[in-house]
């Protein structure tokens, strides 16, 4: 078997919380111990009531923050041991976040939004037709001008879609992308990004609505920061 | 990110919010405004050294008379210097071995059928020379090499003798456009003029001549003048006594203070000036040397200039700390908007590049605009200051770059602020 895209051993994340003047704040162990191996091509849903952890779980996964006691693996690699630039430099080519709440950036059209990650990668090339491509694939060509406050949710979501693909990424996490959406347009999101997962892509979705889950090949079941139990749809 | 990409960034935060982005701008450009003039004040007071250094030798000292006020027109203060006082100062003064004396007046100036309506001057016999060794005017294609002396300046015949000026002899030399004036194409030396009511012999025609000063060429006309003797002058051009300048020459130049008090004390007799009550004087005349004209400019604009960059410091604390306060509020609105350039891939100092680079925008923008106000406000800074501010062409760059300094210093903690947010936390802020 080839290397797993996502191996954690034991991944554990403490927050200390009200350590103020006296200096003795509380732990909490948002995480405590996740040992999990998710296979390049796959599609896992994260399920799990809220304080799960699995909010924690997608933040670590996506290299947004930072283990207490570690053992992550992206693609083979130590994350680690990366440093803040390179662990940037993971967030840009390796993963796609989609938020529940799309993060769109107000002040630049669904194009500029689309090309963000590229901006920010070392040497690319060609922005423009890429991010124009992604937004092909997302069936949203026609409005690249449009700024966010023109579209509609669901089209909103499908730019934040395209911002995840255009730098070509190993992994999508998306964090409840259908949360904010009515149900016929959640099930064209789920549509879309089940369609990106057939075309290959690894997909991690955080959720706590099970028909989500259904969509995807593996549940993992969280509580109380572990993983407590698995399943194959 | 590129720079230029940073750049497009930095512009679009900006337009968001351009009221506030004006507003910030205001502290810049009065700081910067202040820099244009406070230097120009400085090159100001350079170049009226420079020029009187030209105006005035070091061994002279200018005598003027006095005016005063009475009912807003100036009259003379008391009795004016006369053509005998220039006279008596070199004949009865020790220390003084020449004094060279002008008066300026107008005349009716004829010969056939051309007349001319124009300024004549009166002088004595050295005045071609002061008028070369001062080097406001120079001959038209004149090398620059070499010391000006009076001679170059002569294009036919002659200047007066000391006789003649003594003597009120019926001579005059013509500048070199009112020659051509006058007598078209023909030779004008030894042929007569009228200047006013009396006849006069052409002796001298000046070459042509510009002023060495390129910015003073479209004002002055060196070209249209007719020199008369001064007694000549005297008594052909006024009805009573006229006011004459005196340039009184001292022959040693180690005892100029020496010489002054000579003068003075030697005018006060003549003019007959009573001692007050307190012990002091008040002269009807004035005394003037290089000395004196350049102490008393640079003082007054050294304290002016003193007085701006305290201003220009201040409006840039405060224009900075305004940049500052604007950048945390924009640092603070846009949380998500970082948290959401974290994710998707930007390093720290891609942050900190971009929101450095907005600051740095708003000043610079300011910066512009002060330099743009700092030159529309050089005549006013001129007019408070006895006339001397000159924009000083250093002054544009360094002025813009203390505002792109001030961006930077004031810009660098919130931008540094604005990179050590947690992705996480950013990304849940609303």
């Amino acid at each position: 078997m080839s290397t797993p895209v996502i191996e954690t051993r034991a991944l554990a994340r403490t927050f200390v919380i009200g350590s103020g003047v006296t200096g003795s704040g509380h732990e909490v162990h948002a995480l405590r111990g996740v040992d999990m191996k998710i296979a390049a091509g796959e599609s896992v849903a994260l399920m799990g009531a809220s304080g799960s952890g699995k909010s924690t779980l997608m933040h670590l996964l996506g290299c947004l923050d930072t283990p207490s006691a570690v053992e992550y693996l992206l693609e083979g690699r130590e994350v680690a041991d990366l440093s803040p630039p390179e662990r940037a430099s993971v967030r840009n080519a390796r993963i796609g976040f989609v938020f529940q709440d799309f993060n769109l950036l107000p002040q630049l059209s669904a194009l500029e939004n689309v090309a963000l990650p590229l901006l920010y990668r070392r040497g690319s090339s060609a922005v423009r037709q890429k991010a124009l491509a992604a937004l092909g694939q997302v069936g949203l060509a026609d409005r690249a001008r449009h700024r966010p406050s023109q579209l509609s949710g669901g089209e909103r979501q499908r730019v934040a879609i395209a911002r995840a693909l255009v730098g070509d990424p190993a992994i999508v996490l998306a964090d409840e992308p259908t949360g904010n959406l009515d149900s016929v347009t959640g099930a064209e999101i789920l549509g879309l990004l089940t369609e990106l997962h057939r075309a290959g892509r690894t997909l991690v979705v955080v959720t706590h609505d099970p028909e989500v889950a259904a969509h995807t090949s593996r549940t993992l079941l969280m509580r109380d920061g572990r993983l407590i139990s698995e399943s194959t749809n | 990110m590129s720079l230029l990409e940073t750049l497009m960034t930095a512009l679009r935060g900006l337009s968001g919010n351009k009221l506030r982005a004006a507003l910030t701008t205001l502290g810049i450009i009065i700081g910067v405004t202040s820099v244009i003039t406070v230097l120009a004040l400085g090159n100001g007071a350079r170049a009226a050294v420079e020029e009187n250094f030209r105006f005035l030798g070091s061994d002279n000292i200018r005598i003027t008379s006095r005016n005063k006020l009475d009912n807003d027109e100036l009259v003379p203060a008391g009795e004016t210097l006369s053509y005998e006082d220039g006279l008596l100062l070199t004949a009865e003064v020790p220390l003084i071995f020449r004094v060279a004396m002008s008066v300026g007046g107008s005349a009716r100036v004829r010969h056939e059928r051309a007349v001319l309506d124009m300024g004549v001057s009166g002088v004595t016999a050295e005045a071609l020379d002061l008028l070369a060794i001062q080097g406001s005017v120079q001959p038209v294609d004149w090398s620059g090499n070499g010391l000006l002396f009076g001679s170059h300046l002569l294009a036919k015949g002659r200047f007066f003798t000391p006789l003649e000026v003594l003597a009120g002899a019926d001579i005059c030399v013509l500048g070199h456009k009112t020659a051509t004036d006058l007598f078209g194409g023909d030779d004008p030396l030894d042929q007569s003029i009228w200047v006013n009511r009396s006849r006069c012999t052409v002796v001298g025609v000046l070459t042509e001549l510009e002023t060495t000063d390129p910015s003073m060429r479209l004002r002055s006309r060196p070209n249209e003048a007719l020199y008369l003797p001064i007694s000549t002058a005297i008594g052909n051009l006024f009805d009573g006594e006229p006011s004459v300048t005196l340039t009184a020459q001292v022959s040693d130049e180690g005892r100029m203070e020496e010489a002054k008090t000579q003068v003075v004390d030697f005018l006060r007799a003549r003019h007959e000036v009573e001692q007050k009550l307190d012990g002091s004087y008040e002269d009807d005349f004035d005394l003037m040397t290089r000395r004196d004209v350049l102490g008393a400019q640079q003082e007054s604009a050294r304290t002016f200039s003193l007085l701006l960059a305290a201003m220009a410091v201040v409006s840039l604390i405060v224009g900075g700390i305004g940049v500052m306060n604007v950048m945390l509020v924009t640092v603070t609105e846009r949380t998500r908007e970082i948290g959401v350039r974290l994710a998707v891939g930007a390093t720290r100092s891609d942050i900190v590049a971009q929101f450095l680079l907005e600051a740095v925008v708003i000043s610079a923008i300011g910066g512009l605009l002060g330099i743009g106000l700092g030159i529309l406000a050089i005549p006013t800074a001129a007019s408070l200051n006895d006339g001397i501010a000159l924009l000083a062409p250093g002054s544009i760059p360094i002025a813009f770059a203390v505002a792109v300094l001030t961006g930077i210093v004031f810009g660098i903690y919130p931008a540094i602020r604005a990179s050590r947010l947690d992705p996480i936390e950013a990304l849940r802020h609303d």
